[in-house]
Order: structure tokens, then C-alpha cells, then sequence
């Protein structure tokens, strides 16, 4: 089933990305690639890189040197809005749940193409933000139903549990209609069967709306049972990359990564946050 | 000591009717805070400068260019505009707490400059009728339709106070204003404006180049100060830089709290209850000694200090905020 | 100013060493400010950049004395206090009230106003401060109280000492001829008195524990804590610190011009100005910041009227949050 939805070709290229902070080089000339249709996950010890690749990746930072293509195009040094309109939508490893906002505002935010987002339309076009509102409401309750989260619509999302706000998440950056995701430790600080059910998501979107992923975890088990492939980054640069049973048994990644959180998985995914 | 209330001044109507100008005046200007501060999430200290933008464009523009007043009005608020998006554009990019620091130093220019540039501005002199032509004043245009709306209600009310067709029409814009934000705070547009105040990373990451609702907020915010100027310049009858002092700006804010962040309803309330507690303090007359002109005048900026360190340690949510909405936890 | 994005780990050639050090914003700095110096003595003439270099010591002096405190308080409890000017018009007052109206001398006068102004930070940070931090009050709510604060310091003052303008009991007429520079006497001892104490500051902050600890905490409130630094007791000698200064600045303000209750809320920007462009919670960037500011601020008077100069705090305010946001002092941090 790895390569149910998979057809091989490459949706994100990283080449030999360095972000420096300072004398720091946070990431060090990292290259991997992302391939469509595939759940790949980034692995990796406290400090690596993850996340601040995950933050170049997505605009947040401007990357030093290197070079990232999404769908061919080069897209280092965009805007981060610019890359989530490309397609590439990422969350948070702490959760941006928009607190003061009704989870279905939260929702209907993150929808595309809402011409009511410009000040002129809702004056030239009234009846066209209208149509596209009604529209991404029904396509905001629908997700949400499928996240279990319906009878929520309404609340604050500052109420919501913190498991839920990670479904929250998720289901609102689908509403993004991404053709990749970025999610940074989805599954940190919630529990177990609230996180089968996100992985079972996971699985579902590759399968159903073809959606790839780039997740970033910790938890082992996860990565081995869940992904069709793994990147591993110790001190800023890609050590390995290939399938779960090749990676695992990689030297480098023992050495660099297995030998030192094997033993203490929950620790190491804490103290991430 | 004798402490006694005058009652004269309660029942004087045209002591209340220059009360509400000034609170009417306020309520707009604040009304542009909220927009910013309130739900967008920006802490813009320099609604002084669009203020003194405005003020100053509009009597330059009658005075020294020759325009007709109602076109001037339009013109000062586009060069208010303007401005905000210069300042906005670098600024906007800055932290929260450098982009107040920011916003007040930039008020601070604009004000030096009102002082300074004299040819221009009067300086501390101020700007109200033509030099050479003292028969040509920037409120002329005003005192003729003042006169009409006068002349028209003196049908139902004997003599109708001077200020009273100030007062209808700020207040009349005052709730124009408050109608209209709120219903562009319903829209899709105003949802981002929340995102952004909530958690721009958030908003970014889904696709909202913030920077662009950034800037719209605050030129939306400067045209309502420019127009708040415009009501200034008309009460005053004279435009001088110390009325665009740092401390209308926070005269503003602390009505803004009052209300409450995140109501737009809150601003009108707020404002009315602000100015009539402070300009309250008049009623009761006080004997000098002690109470000399400059104590009562302690006494009012004391009663607003305390006011703001109230609010802030026991209900930072003001009168009409929502728990929920408080946008002041960061 | 930025660093070059493509800057290689260059071999230690000089001509690569050079740009390496030209990627240092304070020394790119350090080499405007000669620049800016050079220019105008070929304009100006030696003498006249010297006298008005003398002025912009003794107000870098006052604003150095001011952003140090500000700059710890900044970094180290997260609170942008707009009532730090009104720090500096309370210790002024309170000098005028030892030297002018019981008649004693100036140094009793500076000395009480500076323990008056420490008790008052500490005062508030008791009553104020940390309640609202266990409260875990929000940015904006704590900026908002610091304004209703500068406020409340004003009208006391006010209530008490009027708006008339004052002046302390100081000779400010007599003069000292120094290298062919005629200086005011109550100048010449309000630069010594800044610049020895600025010193003293320096000294304190980089030897002493007490000086590494407040720096270590403004630098990263957590980590100290992790580190096993009593912060609650830093923090107390925090607010004694600034309070102190503050008290001092005010008076050096009030013997160089005069005492008037907004003294302290128009020093506050330039002040500000010289908290950020030293980065903020750095104290040795915002003593030479503010010494800086001073001196630019009275160089101007040799280009543009007198009476801009006030504008020139705010420009190079402006300019660097444009330019550098985080100061020239200060390093690069990630967001």
C-alpha cells in the first residue's frame, strides 16, 4: 500500500539549504526531497534542524543558501503566504488555534480564493462573497464533521481541548486545499487513541484526496508503521533518507539518532516543545 | 473647606453640548484605535499625526491654496492615508511593542514639524484665518451650513446653542462609522483582520499576506483621525500643534479601554463616559486656594492615570469587551 | 546592514578580514560617527564641533544615565515602561525640594533624589509590577498601566510643584576656558559626574555578580532561572538600579536647563531612541547609544536650526527600527 497513491515523481526539492543564526548554522546544507502521493516523515535528535528547515521550507525564515523547488518552481525566499497559496500548508508545533475566534471562523479563514477578502469586492461584488461564503461554509462543516468536531463549530477555539486543537489544525489547513502538508510534530501532547485517529487521517487524505505529507515526529513506532519513507537530520544536514526498514537499519542514523533517544522517546518528544 | 456643586452648570446646556463634541470627536478617532488595536492587533500610538495630518492639510489646503473647503476635506483625508501607508510600510513589519514606539516618535516628527515649519504651519502661532485676508478662515464654509441647521431648528428650539450642528453632525458620523466597521468586521475581510490580531504566523500559513491588512487597517485608522482633526479644527477654531500632543493619542486610548477592545459600541460609551467624568470635574467648585487652575487640571490627568491602572489590573476588558476576545494576554 | 546572504567562511585574508568587520554594525557605527565628525570639521571648524561636542555630552550623559535603566527593566521584565521619564522628572523634584526649599546643598539634593527614586521603583514594582506579572498580564496591558502611571507621576508632580518653570540652585552663569572652549560650570560637572558614573556602570555591570546576573537575565529570563539565579532578588536590584539613575539623569536634566512636570515625558523618546538602537536589554549598547544621540543631537545644531533638534532623537529612532530593528549593538536573534 506504500505506493498505492504514489506514481514516483518528485513534488519538493531541497537542495543544500543553510539557515546560520549569528555564528550558528542551524541548518547546514540540507538536501532531501519529498515525493508525490508519499507520507514522509523528518526524524531526527533535539536540535537538528527540523523545525527551522520546516521554517525555511515555508518562508517563515529566509534561508541563507540553497535551493527549494515545490512542483518545479523555486520557492526560497517567498513570503510564507505566498508558499501556502502554492499549495504548501504547514501547522505548528505548538497549535495556532486562533483562540478568540469561533472554531468555524477558524475554519472558514483558511479557505482559498474568497473574494470577500478584499475590501472592494464586498462592495462591487456582494452577492459573489456571499455565493463563496455559503459555499466554504458547507465545505468547513463538512471537514469538521469528519474530524468529529461539528458540535464544536461554534465555540471558541480557545476552549477546545489541546487534542482537539490539533485536529482543529489540521482540518483548517485542508480547507487550504494544500497538495502538501507540513506538520510539525502532529501527534506531541495528546493522547494515544486521539492520535491513531490522526494518523488514520493522515492515511486517509494521501489516500482519498492525494494529499502529501512531510511530518516531523519523534515517536518512533509511528514513523516506522506510518510513513513511507524517512529523513534523517542530525546537526543541520540530511544524514539518511530511503524507506523505514532501510533507514532503521542505516549505521549513521543509529549513531546519530537511535543510540541516543531509543531509550527515551517520551522525553525526547516533550522536551521538543 | 466648603465643597460645593453648581448647579447652574449641570442644567447648562451648552456646557454639555461642548462636552459631546469633544466626546463625539474622541469616540471617532478612538473608533480608529479599536479597528487597530482591537481587531488587527496593532498598537498604533501616533493617531495624534493623522489627527494633525488632517487638521493641518484641511486649513493649508483653504488657506494657502485657495481650495473650497469640502474639497479640501477629502484631499487632507487621502494625504492622511497616504501617510499611514508610508509609515506603515516599514513600521509594519516591526514588533508590537517597537511599532507603539515607533507610531509615537513618528507623531512626534509630525507635530516638531507643525511647530517648526513655520511658513507652512503658522508654528505656534497656529493656522486659522488668512493673514492678509482676515475674513477668510478655514471655517468659514462650515458657519454658513452651521447657520442653516441652526436656522432650520431654532423652529422647534428657541436659540439653539453655537455648537449644536457640530455636535448632530459629529455624531452623526460617529454612528455612521461605528455602523459601517462593524459591518465590515462581519466580512471575510474583517476575519482576516482577527486572524492577524490573534496570531499573524497563523494567518500567514494560511495564505494571508498580512502586511497588505495591516496597512489597509491603519490607513483606514488614519482617515478616521484625519476626520477626528477636522472636528478638532472646527471646535477650536484654530489649528495648533499643542493640540496633537502624544496625549491625545493616549486620551484616545484610555477611551478605547474604557469601552472596552474589541466593541465598537464599546468606543461611543466609553467616550461619553470618559469626557463627561472628566469635564465633570467642573461642576464642582472647588475654592482656590488650594484648588488652583493647574491642581484641577492634576486632579483630571491623575483621574485618567488611575483610570487606565484600574482598567488594566481589574478589568482589562473593559465596559463592553468580551472575556474571550481580550487580545491584551499576547 | 544586513550580513551579506552569501558571506563564506573566507580564508583570513586582510581584505576579507575587513569585510568581515565591516559586516559589524557597530563598527560600521563607530565609522559613520568619525565620518559624520571629520565632515564637520572641514565645515564647521574644529572649535565649534568640540563646543557642541561638550553640549552633546552632557545630554548623552542624561540620556545614557536614563536608557540603562530602561533597557534592563525592558529586558529584563518584558515591561516598555513609558514612566521611566517621569522617573527622571520625580528624582529632579525631589532635588529641588532638598536644594531649593530646605536650602541645602545640590550633592545632599542629588543623593536624595536618587534614594527617592529607587524606593519609588521598588515601590511599584511591589504594588504594580509583580502583581500584574502573576497575572500573567499581556504586553499591551502592562505598556497601557505604564502610561496611566506616567500619568499619575505627572499630576503629583503637578499637584505640588505647579507648571511653573523651575531651576536648582546652580551657578549657571560662571564659565571654564578649556583649550579655547568656554564651558558652563554646572556643564563641565554634569559631563564629569555622567560620564564618571557611566563608567562606574560599566565597571559594576561587567565585574561584579550582581552586574554579570542582571545582564545574564536580560539576555534570556529563562535560562537564568534554569541556571539557578535568584531572579526575584536581581530583580529587586533591577528597580534599584534604574530607579536610581533615572533620579540622577532627572537631576542632571534639571541643572542643565530647568524643572518643569513634562521634563521627563520628552526626554522619554530619545531615551527610547537609545534603548533600541543599543538593543534592547543591552546596558553597554544603550549607555553609548545614548551618548551617541546626545552628541548627534547637538552636532545638528551646526547643520539645521536649533530647533529641530529634538527631531533628530526621533529620525535616528525611526531609521534604525527601519534598518536594524534589533540595534546596532545588539546581535541577531532568530524571531
Amino acid at each position: 500500500m506504500n505506493d498505492a497513491a504514489g506514481n514516483g515523481r518528485t513534488l519538493l526539492e531541497v537542495e543544500d539549504v543553510v539557515k546560520r543564526f549569528g555564528g550558528i548554522r542551524a541548518v547546514n546544507g540540507a538536501t532531501m526531497s519529498v515525493g508525490e502521493g508519499r507520507i514522509t516523515a523528518l526524524i531526527g535528535p533535539n536540535g537538528a534542524g527540523k523545525t527551522t528547515l520546516f521554517n525555511v521550507l515555508t518562508g517563515f525564515y529566509k534561508g541563507d543558501r540553497g535551493s527549494v523547488s515545490f512542483h518545479g518552481e523555486e520557492i526560497l525566499g517567498e513570503h510564507p503566504y505566498a508558499i501556502a497559496r502554492k499549495g504548501m500548508v504547514r501547522t505548528f508545533q505548538i497549535t495556532k488555534a486562533l483562540a478568540a475566534m469561533p472554531v468555524i471562523d477558524n475554519m472558514m479563514l483558511a479557505a482559498r480564493d474568497q473574494p470577500g477578502e478584499h475590501i472592494r469586492n464586498l462592495f462591487i461584488h456582494p452577492r459573489a462573497v456571499r455565493q463563496r461564503e455559503n459555499q466554504v461554509r458547507k465545505q468547513a462543516m463538512e471537514l469538521l464533521g469528519i474530524f468529529n468536531l461539528s458540535d464544536l463549530a461554534e465555540d471558541y477555539a480557545g476552549t477546545l481541548s489541546g487534542g482537539q486543537r490539533k485536529l482543529l489544525e489540521l482540518a483548517r489547513a485542508l480547507m487550504a486545499e494544500p497538495t502538501l502538508l507540513l506538520l510539525d510534530e502532529p501527534m506531541a501532547g495528546i493522547n494515544p487513541t486521539l492520535g491513531r485517529r490522526l494518523l488514520d487521517h493522515m492515511q486517509g487524505l494521501r489516500r482519498e484526496m492525494g494529499v502529501s505529507i512531510l511530518f516531523i515526529e519523534h515517536d518512533m513506532e509511528v514513523v516506522m508503521n506510518h510513513s513511507d519513507r524517512v529523513v534523517v537530520m542530525a546537526e543541520g544536514r540530511v544524514i539518511a533518507e530511503g524507506e523505514p526498514h532501510e533507514v532503521r537499519r542505516d549505521k549513521r542514523v543509529i549513531d546519530a539518532y537511535l543510540g541516543e533517544v531509543a531509550g527515551e522517546p517520551a522525553a525526547a518528544g516533550s522536551s521538543g516543545e | 473647606m466648603l465643597v460645593a456643586v453648581t448647579f447652574d452648570a449641570i442644567t447648562n446646556a451648552s456646557f454639555w453640548i461642548s462636552v459631546g463634541v469633544i466626546a463625539g470627536t474622541y469616540a471617532i478617532v478612538a473608533l480608529g484605535l479599536q479597528l487597530n488595536t482591537g481587531f488587527t492587533g496593532i498598537v498604533n500610538f501616533g493617531q495624534a499625526a493623522f489627527m494633525a495630518i488632517g487638521a493641518y492639510t484641511m486649513a493649508i489646503l483653504v488657506l494657502k491654496a485657495g481650495f473650497s473647503f469640502w474639497l479640501s476635506l477629502p484631499c487632507a483625508v487621502l494625504a492622511a492615508m497616504i501617510f499611514g501607508v508610508i509609515v506603515g510600510l516599514p513600521a509594519l513589519r516591526l514588533r508590537a511593542d517597537y511599532f507603539a514606539i515607533a507610531t509615537i516618535a513618528m507623531a512626534e516628527v509630525v507635530r516638531l514639524f507643525a511647530q517648526n515649519a513655520r511658513g507652512l504651519t503658522g508654528g505656534n502661532q497656529g493656522l486659522f484665518c488668512d493673514v492678509n485676508d482676515p475674513s477668510n478662515c478655514y471655517t468659514n464654509a462650515w458657519r454658513d451650513v452651521s447657520d442653516h441647521i441652526n436656522n432650520f431648528v431654532s423652529n422647534f428650539w428657541g436659540d439653539p446653542d453655537a455648537l449644536f450642528p457640530l455636535l448632530i453632525v459629529i455624531w452623526v458620523t460617529v454612528a455612521v462609522a461605528t455602523f459601517l466597521l462593524r459591518r465590515l468586521q462581519g466580512t471575510p475581510w474583517g476575519r482576516v483582520l482577527r486572524a492577524i490580531r490573534e496570531d499573524e504566523d497563523a494567518a500567514q500559513a494560511l495564505g494571508k499576506n498580512t502586511l497588505l491588512y495591516k496597512l489597509q487597517s491603519l490607513a483606514i485608522s488614519a482617515c478616521l483621525g484625519a476626520i477626528g482633526g477636522f472636528f478638532l479644527a472646527l471646535n477650536l477654531a484654530t489649528v495648533h500643534p499643542l493640540d496633537f500632543e502624544p496625549l491625545v493619542t493616549f486620551f484616545a486610548f484610555s477611551v478605547l479601554i474604557l469601552g472596552g477592545l474589541g466593541s465598537y459600541r464599546g468606543v461611543a460609551v466609553g467616550s461619553v463616559l470618559f469626557w463627561f467624568v472628566l469635564e465633570g470635574t467642573r461642576f464642582i467648585d472647588l475654592p482656590d486656594p488650594p484648588f488652583t487652575e493647574t491642581r484641577i487640571a492634576a486632579i483630571r490627568l491623575a483621574i485618567t492615570g488611575l483610570l487606565l491602572i484600574g482598567l488594566m489590573a481589574f478589568r482589562p476588558q473593559g465596559l463592553f469587551g468580551k472575556r474571550e476576545e481580550m487580545v491584551l494576554g499576547e | 546592514m544586513e550580513a551579506g546572504p552569501l558571506a563564506e567562511p573566507a580564508p583570513p585574508a586582510i581584505g576579507a578580514r575587513l569585510k568581515e568587520s565591516l559586516e559589524r554594525p557597530w563598527v560600521v557605527g563607530v565609522l559613520v560617527i568619525v565620518a559624520i565628525f571629520l565632515a564637520l570639521v572641514i565645515t564647521n571648524g574644529l572649535h565649534a564641533v568640540a563646543q557642541t561636542g561638550i553640549n552633546g555630552l552632557s545630554l548623552g550623559s542624561i540620556y545614557a544615565l536614563g536608557a540603562v535603566g530602561l533597557t534592563l527593566v525592558y529586558g529584563i521584565l518584558k515591561l516598555v515602561n513609558f514612566a521611566h521619564g517621569d522617573f527622571l522628572t520625580f528624582g529632579a523634584y525631589m532635588a529641588y525640594l532638598v536644594n531649593v526649599t530646605w536650602g541645602m546643598p545640590l550633592v545632599v539634593g542629588v543623593f536624595w533624589a536618587m534614594v527617592a527614586t529607587a524606593i519609588l521603583g521598588l515601590l511599584l514594582e511591589r504594588v504594580l509590577w509583580r502583581p500584574m506579572r502573576n497575572k500573567h498580564a499581556g504586553l499591551l496591558q502592562l505598556i497601557l498601566m505604564s502610561i496611566g502611571l506616567a500619568f499619575l507621576l505627572r499630576a503629583i508632580i503637578q499637584w505640588f510643584w505647579s507648571t511653573d518653570i523651575r531651576v536648582l540652585d546652580v551657578n549657571s552663569t560662571s564659565t571654564v576656558d578649556f583649550l579655547g572652549l568656554r564651558i558652563g560650570q554646572t556643564q563641565l560637572i554634569v559631563v564629569i559626574v555622567g560620564v564618571v558614573v557611566l563608567v562606574g556602570i560599566g565597571l559594576m555591570l561587567r565585574l561584579t555578580l550582581l552586574g554579570k546576573r542582571m545582564r545574564a537575565l536580560s539576555d534570556d529570563l529563562e535560562l537564568a532561572e534554569t541556571a539557578g539565579i535568584d531572579t526575584g532578588r536581581v530583580i529587586t536590584y533591577t528597580w534599584i538600579f534604574a530607579g536610581a539613575l533615572a533620579g540622577l539623569a532627572g537631576v542632571l536634566a534639571a541643572a542643565t536647563t530647568n524643572l518643569k512636570p513634562e521634563m521627563g515625558f520628552e526626554l522619554l523618546l530619545p531615551i527610547f531612541a537609545a534603548v533600541i538602537l543599543g538593543g534592547i536589554g543591552d546596558a553597554f549598547g544603550a549607555l553609548a547609544a545614548g551618548m551617541v544621540i546626545g552628541v548627534m543631537t547637538e552636532w545638528s545644531t551646526l547643520v539645521i536650526d536649533a530647533r529641530w533638534k529634538t527631531a533628530v532623537g526621533f529620525l535616528v529612532l525611526i531609521i534604525v527600527l527601519i534598518l536594524r530593528p534589533q540595534g546596532i549593538f545588539g546581535k541577531a536573534k532568530a524571531i
